[in-house]
């Protein structure tokens, strides 16, 4: 069938209208749920990195209002350690700062295989009813075997002994390194010592089984047939806990404590 | 209506969009590792094909000819992006795990051949069968792949701990290959396999 | 002699035409011509390249492969005694009880224990395989109404030469169901497959199984968690500290000599060198696929060290450590060499054996994830033997076609 051009024209106009229309009202209407979703997902990665909730159980309602509550999320300067007020905590966004020129810095080769790192890090102050510190958790990355794992480590009031440890976002190999996800081995993290009596960061994923708590503080079970998963565990925690990372904000916080 | 139930039935072992004319590979590959989210990309596809079947019969007669696949594209990418919008609004979780493949329906093969082999020629309701028989076909293809997958590569149906894996203190040892995508493609070459073993005429002439 | 011709004419009728037990005569057949030469010839144009039959060829390579196999006994044993003397507990399973219930100590020094605890982690791998594989080709070989060929002979000799030794049983089984079924059969059998079915097994475990086929804890039939006795490959400890670790670790020479922990059949290159002997003296294994690979290795390891890096230290780790590591010399020696799923153009070798050297270093050197290349590189030469054989016949035509002044 020939139509004439401006038969195809005015064709081809209408079907990118109505499409056009279609698509971006669902985009709109749709938008505030899509956002509240990431949200709620970040979320609840934080609390239960924080320890509030067991992994994959995800909180109901009121627990998550009372825990959201103590949760004060502030944004820092990574190399003073200060809060920096003139930045929007609600609306900060720490992957997109770390891949701008403008609001990030290129850090020296490391093992955590980490280029760039933001200026400001948004992190989160867990307070009792009493304003006090009970704990914080810090957002963290790093290189595993085949892509960047996103996470959180949550410290407690004392700032040594590990909360809990979760990843958000990683592609590792399913069943072996992807089992940082696993319950199980997340479950070995609480209780371990993130530092040494000297302040050095000591925490390591060891190469095959560590123990208890007690027989082991500043080490946790190698994930098995994971190597470069776990040592990328180990190298992306003492790079954030170091002092290009965390470790003049933790320090501030110390001092504050005491 | 014998004729809607063969538009309808054909597409399941007889003329299997993936089995026989083995399009669609590539989704089938990446969303198979569990059931959950093979079900929900196969509710979508079934969506999606079925819809852009209804729309792209519908216009036929307006289409003009020489700027066709465009306009079917053009339909179907739409219907893409609000199925994508939708389930990140609505099933978040899922549509997290299934990243970038729900918006990849758009280059599955089964929907564009099925809009310019029989929606372009067809009328509305026969399209809407013709739409809902090939994802079904897509989709019976996808959860066996997927059934077998999950159970063996981590002893679960539906999420549901069947055989517990040694990863989780059980007794279970996962099949790591059934998790990596070429696992899908030992299990789909075996359900070919089988089903041409079972049904002689769907071998190719040598 | 006469009796057994007896017992099995007499039975044939059985088999053949009309008989009762029609459907099993690929049964019948094996046995039959395993004993006494075919008594048929060919009845239609015959292609001759060679006047040695399928039988007499594998059973070379079977014979070829005495030297690894009498390694993957002796080093097993060896291996585990020695783990088990300095320190690290035995296993907690049956080999372990017959072991000590016959009798023996675990000593390093005393030959014979070794060969009897190798033996028990061996022997089995090898019958499981033997059985399990066996019941496959003859199930094969009835539904499709064919003989049991010989080819899987030499598939089951090898197979368990290159798996570690505390593999599980039902692994192994799992393994070769999956290197006869989808390596060979779903390609219409024996010379019709692509890969090589032995390979085809060992890739399924390693990517299935990873935990029981890589790392450092499998590789000795002992627990070698235990600190002091560490139970990694040199390979792999050559992966993380580069040449370092040789020194004072291991010397060039045990290495050459297969005293280390590794694959069970593939540690000795000087067994694998033995049997490069026989294929080659016998003219069963091409000495062009072998050399190409040699060449290939050298020449990719001298690239590497050339280059060098400063954050990966196996970048410097020299071709002559890469012969005698892994299972580079059995893979050379035995898998690369394969007839039916290597090139079979006289060009077409050196440079299918060629690229399976350059990838097997830069798979060991460059992905941390795999510290083992030469599988991976065996396979995806595979797949491109009948490519590289098809533009070596075509660049042939094209020259020949030149000399005629058209």
């Amino acid at each position: 069938m020939q139509r004439n051009a401006t038969y195809v024209l005015g064709f081809a106009a209408i079907v990118c209208v109505v499409c056009a229309v279609v698509v971006s009202s669902a985009a709109v209407v749709l938008k505030d749920r899509q956002d509240a979703n990431l949200a709620a997902y970040r979320e609840q990665n934080v609390l239960e990195a924080a320890g509030f909730s067991e992994p994959g159980q995800p909180l109901s309602g009121d627990e998550l209002t009372a825990a959201a509550a103590r949760l004060t999320p502030v944004v820092i300067d990574l190399d003073t350690g200060d809060l920096n007020a003139t930045v929007d905590v609600a609306t900060f966004d720490q992957r997109r700062a770390s891949t701008d020129p403008a609001t990030s810095r290129s850090v020296d080769a490391n093992q955590a295989r980490i280029v760039r790192i933001p200026n400001q890090a948004l992190v989160y102050e867990l307070r009792d009813d009493a304003g006090n510190l009970d704990g914080v958790v810090l957002p963290i990355e790093g290189k595993g075997l085949w892509s960047t794992l996103y996470g959180f480590v949550a410290l407690e009031a004392d700032l040594t002994t590990i909360r809990g440890l979760t990843y958000f976002e990683q592609k590792e190999t399913a069943g072996l390194g992807g089992e940082v996800d696993n319950p199980r081995w997340k479950a070995l993290w609480p209780g371990r010592r993130a530092f040494d009596e000297t302040g050095a960061t000591a925490i390591e994923v060891l190469k095959g089984a560590a123990g208890t708590v007690e027989e082991a503080p500043y080490e946790v079970d190698g994930l098995s047939g994971a190597t470069i998963t776990s040592r990328g565990v180990t190298y992306m925690l003492q790079f954030w806990l170091g002092d290009e990372g965390f470790g003049p904000y933790l320090d501030r916080l110390r001092e504050e404590t005491i | 209506m014998a004729n809607s139930r063969d538009t309808l039935l054909d597409p399941l072992f007889n003329n299997n969009p993936i089995a026989l004319q083995v399009l669609g590979i590539c989704s089938a590959l990446a969303v198979t590792t569990k059931m959950e989210v093979a079900l929900v990309m196969s509710i979508a596809v079934i969506a999606v094909l079925t819809l852009s079947n209804f729309f792209i019969s519908m216009m036929r007669q307006w289409i003009p000819a020489n700027i066709r696949i465009i306009v079917q594209l053009t339909v179907i990418a739409s219907l893409v992006i609000v199925t994508d919008q939708v389930l990140k609004a609505y099933f978040y979780d899922i549509a997290r795990q299934m990243t970038v493949f729900i918006g990849l329906i758009i280059t599955n093969c089964i929907i564009m051949g099925r809009a310019e082999a029989f929606a372009m020629q067809n009328g509305p309701w026969e399209s809407i069968v013709d739409g809902i028989g090939n994802g079904l076909g897509y989709s019976a293809v996808l959860m066996l792949t997927a059934f077998v997958r999950e159970l063996f590569g981590s002893g679960r149906v539906f999420g549901v701990p069947v055989m517990v894996t040694t990863n989780d203190g059980g007794w279970y040892v996962a099949n790591n290959l059934m998790v990596l995508s070429p696992g899908a493609f030992f299990i789909i070459g075996m359900l070919i396999w089988a089903l041409r073993a079972w049904k002689r005429d769907q071998v190719e002439a040598e | 002699m006469r009796f057994l011709r007896k017992i099995l004419d007499d039975q044939e009728k059985k088999f053949t035409n009309g008989g009762p037990l029609e459907r099993f005569y690929a049964l019948f057949e094996a046995q039959d011509t395993f004993l006494f030469t075919p008594g048929e010839t060919t009845r239609t144009t015959s292609h001759v390249r060679d006047a040695i039959d399928m039988k007499r060829l594998m059973s070379t390579v079977v014979v070829a492969l005495l030297g690894c196999v009498y390694m993957a006994m002796y080093n097993t044993g060896y291996q585990a005694n020695l783990a088990i003397s300095r320190g690290a507990a035995a296993l907690d399973n049956w080999q372990t009880t017959a072991f000590q219930s016959l009798g023996f100590a675990f000593d390093p020094s005393d030959l014979l224990a070794c060969i009897v605890h190798g033996a028990l982690y061996y022997l089995p791998v090898l019958i499981v395989t033997l059985a399990v594989g066996g019941a496959w080709e003859a199930l094969f070989a009835i539904v499709r109404g064919h003989e049991i060929n010989e080819g899987f002979l030499v598939t089951w000799m090898l197979f368990p030469l290159v798996l570690p030794p505390a593999i599980p049983l039902w692994q192994v089984a799992l393994g070769i169901s999956f290197g006869v079924v989808i390596g060979k059969e779903i390609f219409g059998g024996t010379g019709k497959n692509i890969f090589n079915p032995a390979l085809m097994s060992r890739a399924f475990l390693f990517f299935a199984y990873p935990v029981f086929i890589s790392g450092d804890r499998v590789w000795i039939a002992a627990q070698t968690t235990t600190d002091g006795v560490s139970g990694a490959t040199w390979l792999a400890r050559a992966a993380e500290g580069g040449q370092a670790v040789f020194e004072p670790g291991i010397s060039w020479w045990d290495a050459f000599m297969g005293y280390m922990p590794g694959s069970m059949g593939e540690t000795s290159a000087l067994a694998c060198l033995v049997g490069a002997a026989v294929l080659l003296i016998t003219g069963i294994g091409s000495w062009r696929v072998m050399t190409g690979v040699v060449l290939g290795s050298v020449v990719m390891s001298m690239v590497l060290n050339a280059v060098g890096s400063t954050t990966n230290p196996f970048f410097d780790v020299p071709f002559y450590w890469h012969f005698v590591l892994g299972g580079w010399a059995f893979g050379a020696v035995f898998m690369a060499t394969d007839p039916v799923s290597s090139a079979h153009t006289n060009t077409g070798r050196w440079i299918y054996g060629f690229l399976i050297g350059v990838f097997a270093i830069i798979i060991r050197v460059v992905n941390p994830a795999y510290p083992e290349g030469m599988m991976l590189a065996i396979l995806l030469m595979n797949v491109f033997a009948a490519t590289i054989d098809y533009y070596v016949v075509r660049a042939n035509i094209k020259r020949r076609s030149a000399r005629y002044a058209t």
